[in-house]
């Protein structure tokens, strides 16, 4: 099945230059597969393109990478693109995945109302570890790496045809091989702490799903 | 039971074993390196707080076997 998708990628700090680089592995897999993909990157991640695109392409999954609380997910300079109550019905009849902190919480369940599909997202803050010789070359960090591959699973699961429950199931079990793995290794003092936050982003990431379609 | 100082103590034990060259990106609470992590939690302001609570949630899952589950 040949997908469409909406990425945002803003990269205007550390943490959104981080998940912007590590989406285009996403966007990578999305393009040899042949599927459509609307990129909106740094400027281009703003409210207005983002509407844009999302009415003329209407595009079945959106990957929206950025900051967020619970009723926003944002843009550019922290732009809001979605934020419930306002806006939330242009994700009906879509799959969304927030890598965003806290929106799972809130605007997650409210998409639903509006009629998307599903929305995998986080309900509290989205944390990973970094290093800090890497930040120019975020795609060759080794521990970021333990962070954004299990997250990017969602995304690599739907653009693979699994269903939003699979695809969080898949990344909740990348988030464990890795907790796994550090804990069985001859952990280092940088593994070993990163435990309790691959723990953390795992058990905040949720799945809110339409029951009937 | 375990006081807050005691945990907060316990925190910044653990922060302090990580390499110098170690950042932490707490969404839109910012990114930190470890002297800022460690300052944070010992102020125990917002961010030191939510590191602290990653910590507390990570003890009480050991308790409940949480790494049996994973």
């Amino acid at each position: 099945m040949k997908h469409s998708m909406l990425v945002t990628r803003p990269n205007f700090d550390l943490t959104t230059r981080y998940i912007s680089i590590w989406a285009k592995k996403i966007i990578a897999l999305a393009k040899s597969k042949g599927d459509a993909v609307f990129d909106l990157d740094k400027k281009r991640a703003n409210r207005k393109e983002f509407e844009s695109v999302i009415r003329k392409k209407e595009p079945s999954l959106v990957f929206l990478n950025g900051h967020g609380n619970y009723n926003v997910v944002a843009g550019q300079d922290n732009e809001e693109l979605i934020r419930v109550g306002d806006n939330e019905q242009l994700l009906k009849s879509k799959i969304i995945y927030a890598l965003s902190c806290r929106s799972g919480k809130i605007l997650g369940p409210s998409s639903i109302k509006f009629g998307a599909d599903a929305y995998i997202g986080y309900d509290e803050d989205f944390i990973f570890l970094y290093d800090e010789n890497k930040q120019t070359r975020p795609e060759q960090d080794k521990t970021a790496e333990l962070f954004l591959e299990p997250s990017n699973q969602v995304m690599v699961s739907l653009l693979k045809n699994h269903t939003p429950k699979e695809a969080h199931k898949n990344s909740k079990q990348s988030f464990a091989r890795k907790i796994k793995k550090l804990l069985s290794s001859q952990s280092t003092a940088l593994e070993s702490s990163a435990v309790r936050y691959l723990i953390w982003d795992m058990q905040h990431q949720v799945c809110c799903e339409r029951l009937t379609k | 039971m375990v006081s807050k100082q005691e945990i907060k103590q316990l925190v910044i034990a653990r922060l302090k074993t990580l390499p110098e060259d170690t950042g932490m990106s707490i969404g839109s609470q910012g990114d930190f390196n470890k002297r800022e992590m460690i300052a944070h939690v010992e102020r125990g302001d917002d961010v030191g707080q939510k590191i602290v609570e990653v910590e507390m949630s990570f003890l009480r899952g050991l308790k409940e076997g949480i790494l049996y589950e994973a």
